[in-house]
């Protein structure tokens, strides 16, 4: 639907971004580095993922939900997991506080997660003269996944970088991670599985992911309060 | 609002005959405004089905409430995509002649006289990619072959062959007074055009119920005329058809030519046209337009105008005038094959045949060649130029591409949308992480350089 469509799409799909970056201290410590590292370390993990999912999926022709199939992309999907523990741990990043860390590797990774997703489709497809919804939605899809992806990092640095944690809220954190990790999983069962329209399945993704942050900054900053 | 279901042509009720009548007089109205109108923009047909219909229904609800389009609902864009049309510097007409000779006896010098039977077979129409014909002259270049056909199985056996040759002619140009058929008899030669008895012209057989007219120039007491006309109305009497002769004197400074005859009665060669229209049809119009669908033919009556025609001709040839006896009657040898006409009849009205839109080696130009070249001894294909009466363009097929578009109004009302979400989340997170303060500070200049100009 034209260019001036496509450049809506785009600062919706890639402007949170860096709005974030700018807007919170990141941009004062410089901490670009550490986010363009996380982006590579995406880059890695799904290219892993993206041969595992060719040597073990079988390709279904029609789109209903195969309770197997999702089981073992969900499993894959663990690899994401890795991926972000590789990047919050064994990278090493310049001095820069916990609290700055996740928020860096969560940013990056969820940058480099929108352009592979996301870039491609909205370049071909929004151009066009026929106007769909879908651009629109795929960005909100995109905001979503920037905060899911920041959450999962916070969690991701609670459950590995920190030491010492209150022994009740373990658990919890574990189920919160559990929670996020699997969302990819989730939605496709909602939309193959229970047969959700795209605006319903992003409508969802918001609202989790808006309630997921909370939850993980309440716990972020339970854990926060016994060190400080 | 054209929607044509498959239906048997036998269990037809009234009201669905009277439906189907109804839509041929709208169909032909249409193209008449059309073909005369000066429009200027382009005018595309597309066949109905339910996107087209969707789109149909949105743009009416949009009109009648008043409301100018959203995103969502009624704005649509139509895109046509192709090169520009050129004009056709001289576009062809290709007639095609079949030839059968009759039995000449041993140490006979004189020319066999000859009985010609003509069919024009291209098509004009508003659309001439859909402009089939079925009936003009569809039912015409059918009945032509199938006679064709029959003769030619009479003409195999010397025992059986007449002493008349038969000339069959397939011409072009029909809808632009009949220009293929005076460019083929300019080509005759003269002692070719003496011999000819007469020549039959078929024009719109298709769709008749009991009335058949014959169209003569010269006048009705003319020897010949009548003696044609006996002929038809004893066989017509025997089938149950009825037959009627018309008049019409030909004006030789008036360009106009209504019937193929007329163009063999200004050669005077005596020549007759055999059509279910009562008049002569004006310039460009039952020339097998959009109205001229497949639905609107019956082959019942192309069967019976064969037997007229065929059973008339053979009579004349092996002078059993007046004698009651069928000679191709049915569950014969000579029967006349409706599969054969059903057949022909559903390619022709799949195969748009405007005349300047066919080249020389069109194959479907090809294919009744070669079909007339099974029934005759000889086949010639004669190429001409059409004379200039109409500028042709082409382009008669293009891809129309019917998109839903938004209006710019809704890209800059959601450019506002995001520019201000992304304000608010920018000050959100400010206020957030570093506090109130710095927001402030963003915007505040540092006072102290004002105070140093002063």
């Amino acid at each position: 639907m034209t260019l001036f469509h496509f450049f809506n799409c785009a600062i919706l799909t890639f402007g949170p971004h860096a709005v974030y970056y700018s807007a919170t201290p990141l941009s004062e410590y410089d901490t670009l580095g550490t986010s363009v590292k996380a982006a590579l370390v995406y880059l890695g993990t799904a290219l892993v993922k993206l041969v595992c999912l060719a040597t073990f999926l079988k390709v279904s022709e029609n789109d209903s939900f195969d309770p197997y199939q999702e089981l073992l992309h969900a499993l894959i999907g663990f690899i994401d997991v890795a991926g972000l523990y590789f990047a919050l741990t064994q990278l090493t990043h310049r001095n820069i506080s916990q609290n700055h860390k996740f928020q860096a590797v969560g940013l990056g990774w969820a940058f480099a997660d929108s352009v592979l997703h996301r870039l491609a489709p909205l370049w071909v497809g929004s151009r066009g003269l026929e106007f769909t919804w879908d651009y629109i939605l795929q960005g909100l899809e995109a905001n979503a996944n920037l905060v899911f992806s920041i959450s999962l990092a916070a969690l991701g640095s609670l459950m590995w970088l920190r030491k010492n944690k209150p022994k009740t809220l373990i658990p919890i954190i574990y189920a919160c991670a559990g929670i996020v990790a699997t969302m990819p999983s989730i939605t496709s069962y909602l939309r193959r599985g229970l047969g959700w329209h795209f605006p319903k399945v992003v409508g969802f993704e918001l609202f989790t992911s808006l309630m997921m942050a909370f939850i993980s900054l309440q716990l972020f900053s339970a854990c926060q309060r016994p060190s400080s | 609002m054209l929607n044509f279901e498959n239906r048997d042509p036998t269990s037809e009720s009234k009201y669905q005959i009277h439906e189907k009548k109804l839509i041929k007089n709208v169909l032909v109205e249409l193209e008449r405004l059309l073909i005369y109108a000066n429009i200027p923009y382009p005018v595309y047909f597309a066949f109905e089905d339910d996107d087209i219909d969707a789109v149909l229904a949105d743009v009416k609800r949009n009109d009648a409430s008043g409301q100018p389009a959203t995103a969502t609902t009624g704005s649509y864009k139509l895109v046509v995509s192709g090169p520009e049309p050129k004009r056709i510097a001289s576009p062809t007409i290709t007639n095609i002649q079949g030839w059968l000779p009759g039995l000449k006896a041993d140490g006979d010098l004189n020319q066999l006289p000859t009985i010609a039977i003509v069919a024009s077979y291209d098509t004009f129409g508003t659309a001439p990619a859909l402009s089939v014909g079925s009936d003009s002259n569809g039912s015409g270049i059918v009945a032509l072959l199938e006679i064709a056909r029959l003769f030619s199985l009479l003409y195999s056996n010397p025992k059986t062959r007449g002493r008349y040759n038969l000339l069959f002619g397939l011409t072009s140009g029909g809808p632009y007074n009949y220009n293929g058929t005076h460019k083929w008899l300019r080509s005759f030669d003269q002692r070719l055009r003496e011999s000819i008895d007469y020549a039959i012209c078929l024009n719109s057989i298709g769709s008749w119920d009991n009335k058949l007219w014959i169209h003569v120039s010269k006048p009705p007491e003319n020897a010949f005329i009548k003696q044609i006309f006996e002929g038809f109305s004893t066989v017509a009497e025997e089938l149950g058809i009825e037959v009627g002769l018309k008049h019409k004197k030909i004006n030789i400074s008036n360009p106009r030519v209504a019937w193929e005859h007329e163009q063999f009665s200004r050669l005077r060669v005596t020549a007759a046209t055999l059509t279910e229209l009562s008049a002569p049809p004006e310039l460009l119009e039952s020339t097998g337009g959009l109205s001229d669908s497949r639905h609107f033919v019956n082959e019942d009556a192309i069967v019976r105008s064969i037997k007229l025609v065929a059973e008339s001709i053979a009579r004349h040839v092996y002078g059993y005038q007046g004698k009651n006896i069928q000679i191709f009657a049915d569950d014969t040898s000579l029967a006349v094959n409706a599969p054969y006409i059903r057949s022909w009849l559903d390619i022709l009205s799949q195969t748009p045949r405007v005349a300047p839109f066919l080249s020389k080696n069109d194959p479907f130009v090809m294919a009744l060649k070669k079909e007339l070249q099974a029934h005759t001894h000889e086949v010639n294909v004669q190429h001409e130029v059409l004379d200039e009466m109409f500028t042709i363009y082409d382009l008669t097929k293009a891809k129309l591409n019917i998109y839903q578009v938004a209006s710019v109004t809704f890209d800059l009302l959601l450019l506002l949308v995001l520019g201000s979400y992304l304000i608010t989340l920018f000050t959100f997170l400010v206020i957030t992480t570093r506090g109130l303060d710095d927001l402030i500070s963003l915007f505040r200049r540092p006072p102290s350089r004002k105070v140093k100009a002063v």
